[in-house]
């Protein structure tokens, strides 16, 4: 409820809010004989930057709490199994090698990094398969190997490309500046399909935490429950890459703020995280656009103020 | 069709409210006489001083959509060090947006400002200017038509370290319309950090340090000359270290030619009748 008045207020305050100055009169007035210029400004950028900042920040904590819950540790986020590795490296090599066309809403980075980010996940999952089954721990380092790997060519091809280098930032540390309703529309259904799959799948989630061994016993799939979330988490997270960049800290952070103040049942965690996500996204993206007179990445703004407040509520708990 | 390969349709009636978002586009702009109408520009763009006045859109790597659209322009004209994201997210706000590349050399000057006559509808006071600026580069073709020697020169960016222009760079290309051959001309990129014990090795007969003022010029020479080992050179030991304006030596625009003259005047006074 209390997300619900911040969103509402968050939403009203992006349209308000930016290097030209409009009032929520002009806004009124569109109803009646709009103004191009203000129809531009309040529907095309401000608007459609809001939702698109508000889905990928729901779809970044979905996917963290996706995954903390997949490998029963707190410190997994969206990035641990390498997507943000690989799509970083699909960007940069996309702005180096000047491949730059667009396609179903997304820039030639954006969905260089889409691709490389799902690739390199699946590589991972296909190594860590081999040798006498899967384990969770070897999917886990796999990933973190690959991801190193990925990160030393990222750095390679924007040292190689230096004139690229102010592209790379913004794709590295994340932006909405480019934000659109083509890319909304892209990315809306498949957050909304996941949100739906993973609360559906929520109790099982719930068994996990017991052991995989446990949870067999106790009826569940565990194999596929794990194949499916593991795909949607990292979906999500490849999404977001493709639409603003990297943006870290969201898919860490915001399931543990939900987690210490609803608890632990999944089904909850998920809608909760999703939600205040999104919200803490639509606020950070705000202070991104407004704080100076040039846009900061907003990955910047995540960590910056995501830390603090985490501290925050971890010691106030205590 | 502009440098994406975007066709643009030629508008009927020549645009009222242009938005430049590169200095050198502005400096064209208003080298035309379409000052008046330029709505826009971008913080770096402070030549001619009237674009003072002008409303901000941001800068060349930061220009703002939001501030863009607000503007209600007619004509956009962007340029390839604009982040393409961004000037596809103003395309797609449905306006008309013009993209130009930069020149790779000192000819591509001329096509550059008939095309920004042709899509202000100033065709004819284009052909004028770029003609004009032709004349004025056959002048100095003349002048050194013959020349004995191409003196070696050397071209440093005031500031830290030793930048200079690499080959694929149009500076590089002016030095050598100047009778003279850039040293780092070898290299394949556009500005290049060079090393001390290159540039004693290269030996060149001529410094040209590009500085925004002449104190940065003067502490910039007597950078040079305290660097260990640099006292040698052959242009440092001749006095041979000359100022270029930053201002117009880094916009791809018409004072380029105002840099070939002064280059080739320094490098070869001879045929300048010694002015310097």
């Amino acid at each position: 409820m209390a997300v619900l008045v911040l969103f509402v207020a968050g939403l009203a305050l992006s349209l308000l809010t930016g290097p030209v100055r409009l009032t929520a009169g002009d806004f009124v007035r569109l109803i009646g004989h709009p103004d191009p210029v203000h129809r531009a400004i309040f529907i095309d950028l401000r608007l459609s930057r809001a939702v698109l900042a508000f889905l990928v920040g729901a779809a970044l904590a979905l996917s963290g709490a996706i995954l903390q819950g997949y490998f029963r540790n707190p410190m997994a986020d969206p990035f641990v199994v390498g997507v943000s590795s690989g799509a970083s490296l699909g960007a940069v090599l996309a702005t180096a090698l000047g491949f730059e066309a667009a396609a179903f809403g997304f820039s030639g980075p954006g969905l260089l990094a889409f691709f490389a980010g799902l690739g390199l996940v699946s590589f991972v999952y296909a190594l860590s398969l081999r040798r006498g089954g899967f384990k969770v721990e070897t999917l886990l380092l796999t990933g973190i190997a690959a991801g190193a790997l990925a990160s030393a060519l990222t750095s390679f091809f924007l040292f190689m490309r230096s004139d690229s280098y102010d592209q790379a930032v913004f794709w590295l540390l994340g932006s909405f500046q480019i934000a659109e309703w083509g890319q909304v529309a892209t990315i809306a259904p498949w957050v909304v399909l996941c949100l739906g799959a993973a609360v559906w799948l929520a109790r099982d989630m719930d068994l996990l935490a017991l052991g995989d061994d446990t949870a067999q016993a106790l009826g569940s799939p565990v194999r596929r429950v794990r194949k499916a979330f593991l795909a949607m988490s990292a979906l999500l997270a490849a999404l977001a890459v493709a639409v603003s960049g990297i943006i870290g800290f969201v898919g860490l952070v915001v399931p543990h703020w939900v987690r210490i103040l609803i608890g632990p049942s999944h089904r909850q965690l998920f809608i909760a995280s999703a939600a205040a996500g999104g919200t803490f996204l639509l606020y950070c993206d705000l202070l991104a656009r407004n704080l100076l007179p040039a846009e900061l990445p907003i990955g910047v703004i995540t960590a910056a103020v995501g830390a603090p407040f985490f501290l925050y509520l971890l010691h106030k708990k205590r | 069709m502009d440098d994406l390969g975007h066709p643009f349709p030629l508008p009927s009636a020549a645009p009222r409210r242009i938005v430049s978002m590169a200095p050198n586009v502005t400096e064209i702009l208003f080298a035309l006489g379409l000052g008046g109408r330029v709505v826009g520009v971008t913080r770096f763009c402070d030549y001619p001083p009237e674009t003072r006045d002008i409303p901000r859109i941001g800068g060349l790597v930061d220009p703002n959509v939001e501030i863009i659209r607000s503007l209600d322009p007619d004509l956009v004209i962007a340029f390839r060090g604009n982040p393409l994201r961004l000037v596809e997210r103003v395309r797609k706000l449905g306006l008309p947006v013009f993209v130009l590349d930069i020149g790779r050399g000192l000819d591509d000057l001329f096509p550059l400002i008939d095309r920004i006559g042709r899509v202000t509808r100033a065709e004819s006071r284009a052909a004028e200017m770029a003609a004009a600026l032709r004349r004025r580069v056959a002048d100095v073709d003349t002048a050194l038509r013959g020349i004995a020697s191409r003196p070696r020169a050397f071209v440093l960016l005031y500031g830290q370290g030793l930048w200079t222009c690499g080959g694929e760079s149009y500076v590089s290309d002016i030095a050598d319309r100047a009778g003279g051959v850039n040293v780092a001309a070898a290299l394949p990129k556009k500005w290049v950090l060079y090393k001390r014990e290159k540039v004693i090795q290269d030996d060149p007969d001529v410094i040209f340090i590009l500085a925004r003022s002449a104190a940065d010029f003067e502490s910039g020479r007597q950078r040079l000359e305290r660097m260990p080992g640099l006292a040698g050179v052959k242009a440092v030991k001749d006095g041979r270290i000359y100022e270029i304006d930053e201002n117009a030596a880094s916009r791809f625009g018409p004072r380029l030619v105002d840099v070939l003259v002064r280059m080739a005047a320094v490098v070869h006074p001879e045929r300048f009748g010694g002015m310097t």
